[in-house]
């Protein structure tokens, strides 16, 4: 802390430390669509076991989770209830494409697809594949532990931005 | 499925006695690369002929389905193939009836004969834009109410998005 009683010093560690337990205690709100959903359930499961990193607790309401899974193909009719889920999430929120349907709309480049969901909510990682192997996922969700300690994350960027203004 | 050739043979024939000119084309499966008889009627009959199918003693009283082909070319003095597959609980047979029409024409609506006929022509109507008469609720079934256009038309943009920020909103008397 300063002399005169700003405490900029203090809050920043105090973010870091804040981030540090979010990285690790992330709850995953699973929005899954098709068939990369089957993928994410494994990685779930005790085979991949994604608990280890923390992030075990799923949670079917966008009220209790702050990660926001989207495994699979978005169509246009989806694509609005997936904005009010995503908007429902308490900040800060994480967001992981998983699989090339909901990264770029995939092999579905028809009328009735959404061509990838950053078109609609701001995503952090992308996992390729199709359906990705759970050990990218687990790679995907190490990169966006990483990212949250740093505050890199779109949520905490806009949240910092905010602040700042 | 060659083997119940004759029987299909013996049922075009009885059709044929029954209607007469307004079956304009038969296809069976010995003549043409199609696995059941294909039978293009005219539309003003069509209602008759599947009313003939489904009670006399063929029985062809289940309607699998009904969907169309946008066939359009230059030229061609219809654009939709309307494509009714109907099978017989009875014979294990199925059969084929088609319908041409032109753009903007209307096909009579078989709802009286199949009640589950009003989804599958609700989509026909959704996907191609043809206009069943006399169905009792004609809107889209699968896009948004507000969708324009009609994506399984052939002149259709493949990549022609319309991308609505909210659901629909929903009538109380779709409930209904």
């Amino acid at each position: 802390m300063s002399k005169d009683g700003s405490s900029s010093f203090f809050t920043t560690k105090l973010d870091a430390f804040v981030n540090w337990g979010r990285k690790h205690s992330l709850w995953p709100l699973p929005f899954g669509t098709s068939c990369c959903g089957i993928e994410m359930m494994a990685t779930l499961c005790s085979d991949y076991d994604m608990s280890r990193f923390g992030a075990e607790v799923v949670r079917f309401s966008p009220r209790q989770s702050d990660l926001l899974i989207v495994a699979g193909i978005i169509n246009l009719k989806m694509a609005p209830i997936l904005k009010m889920v995503y908007d429902q999430m308490s900040d800060p929120k994480f967001v992981m494409s998983f699989g090339a349907c909901a990264s770029s709309g995939g092999i579905f480049n028809v009328y009735s697809v959404l061509q990838g969901i950053d078109t609609l909510i701001p995503v952090d990682v992308y996992v390729p594949g199709c359906p990705p192997a759970p050990e990218g996922v687990i790679h995907a969700l190490l990169a966006l532990q990483r990212m949250v300690a740093a505050g890199e994350t779109h949520s905490q960027k806009r949240l910092l931005a905010a602040k700042q203004a | 499925m060659l083997e119940h050739i004759e029987l299909w043979q013996s049922q075009v024939m009885e059709l044929k006695e029954a209607f007469g000119e307004s079956i304009l084309e038969v296809r069976m499966p010995r003549d043409f690369p199609v696995d059941v008889p294909v039978i293009y009627l005219e539309k003003k009959h069509l209602l008759e002929v599947l009313r003939f199918l489904k009670e006399r003693e063929c029985r062809y009283s289940f309607l699998s389905d009904i969907t169309a082909t946008d066939e359009q070319e230059e030229g061609l003095p219809w654009r939709f193939e309307v494509v009714y597959q109907l099978f017989s609980q009875i014979s294990k047979l199925r059969i084929r009836i088609k319908v041409r029409v032109a753009e903007g024409e209307t096909v009579p609506t078989s709802v009286p004969l199949w009640a589950g006929a009003n989804w599958a022509e609700r989509e026909v109507y959704d996907m191609f834009g043809i206009v069943f008469e006399g169905h009792p609720d004609l809107r889209r079934i699968l896009m948004d109410q507000r969708w324009v256009g009609h994506p399984l038309r052939k002149d259709y943009a493949l990549k022609g998005f319309q991308i609505f920020t909210d659901s629909q909103s929903i009538d109380p008397s779709w409930l209904k």
